[in-house]
């Protein structure tokens, strides 16, 4: 039984208008981000470190996990408490694409093409724009399942482009 | 993080130090899961995982170990280089209490004006040797007794 429906294939091609991650680079973000990654990189906090790229820096990636929920935003989790379901996922603002209608299925990375042009300084507002490139089914030795590409680029408010990512979602 | 390594220094074949990660227990995801503010449940909530998902436990997160391989190569490539483009599937799971070596090999170099291109496999293996996240990358190297790679990076002319 094919997965994708005609719905969610219509998706393909919507874009996101530019908008702004709800908070700047913080750096206690920054810091919470660097642990949890174990990487002890010290441009992450030191602006002397980081004095390479113009101050204290996030790590390269941190840029596509700045769009969170903002404050006032529905929660997602309490909504869904009921729903057995409920994958635990918040991405109400994660790209800024609207949901596909593939509820039920389960979501898995599938991987990433990242080009990099530059880390986000501390205390710097990052915007992003994504669309859905493709969205197509295969037939995979564990069964049918669907591909999503999304397409971002990050920016700062200044203009400078700090990476493009080209991202597969793989839902089943 | 070394400071700088030119381009002359590098040759096709050379294997870039392993970066190891773990054993990453169930704390180190849920850490990751709080920095970055999401809580898929296939990372703590093992009757989720295994009976909803159809998993074999708890997994790793991808978008972790994509960190590590960026880790790798940034560390590698030193101050006065750059790492421009990092290309990976997430082909095998790794589930929690692995232990990951992240690893890059040197597989071939390219001048451009003003820095070397060096293009790079990688990947990440458990301590059975299994493959999860093969890749590829290129990074810029500044030439020796010349400036660093330009920053903001600026991709060489097409």
């Amino acid at each position: 039984m094919a997965l994708l429906t005609e719905e969610a294939r219509a998706f393909i091609g919507t874009e996101s208008e530019p908008f702004f991650a709800c908070d700047a680079v913080e750096p206690g973000a920054v810091r919470r981000y660097a642990q949890a990654i174990m990487d002890p990189d010290p441009a992450y906090a030191d602006a002397a470190a980081g004095a390479r790229y113009g101050g204290a820096v996030a790590p390269p990636i941190y840029p596509t996990f700045m769009f969170r929920t903002p404050f006032g935003a529905p929660d997602t989790m309490t909504e869904r408490a009921d729903d057995p379901d409920y994958d635990g996922i918040v991405m109400g603002v994660g790209s800024g694409l609207p949901e596909l209608p593939l509820h039920g299925l389960a979501l898995l990375n599938g991987g990433a093409e990242i080009e990099f042009f530059a880390y986000a300084r501390h205390g710097e507002r990052v915007l992003q724009k994504s669309r859905y490139a493709d969205i197509y089914e295969r037939e995979t030795k564990s069964g049918p399942m669907i591909f999503v590409i999304i397409e971002t680029e990050f920016t700062t408010e200044a203009g400078q482009l700090l990476l493009r990512a080209r991202k597969t979602i793989i839902r089943r | 993080m070394r400071e700088r390594i030119d381009f002359e220094d590098v040759a096709i074949g050379d294997q870039v130090a392993p970066l190891a990660k773990g054993p990453l227990t169930t704390p180190h995801l849920m850490r990751w899961s709080a920095a970055m503010e999401n809580w898929h449940k296939i990372h703590y909530d093992k009757p989720f995982a295994m009976e909803h998902d159809k998993l074999p436990g708890l997994l790793i997160n991808g978008s972790l170990k994509q960190q590590f391989i960026a880790q790798l190569l940034k560390d590698w490539a030193g101050r006065a280089g750059w790492v421009w483009q990092i290309k990976f599937q997430f082909r095998a799971m790794n589930i929690v209490g692995e232990t990951l070596s992240i690893w890059a090999i040197v597989k071939g170099k390219r001048e451009a004006a003003d820095y070397g291109l060096i293009d790079l496999d990688v990947g990440i293996r458990n301590e059975k040797g299994v493959e999860s996240t093969p890749g590829s990358a290129v990074v810029a190297l500044p030439y020796r007794g010349r400036a660093p790679v330009p920053y903001p990076f600026v991709p060489p002319a097409a």
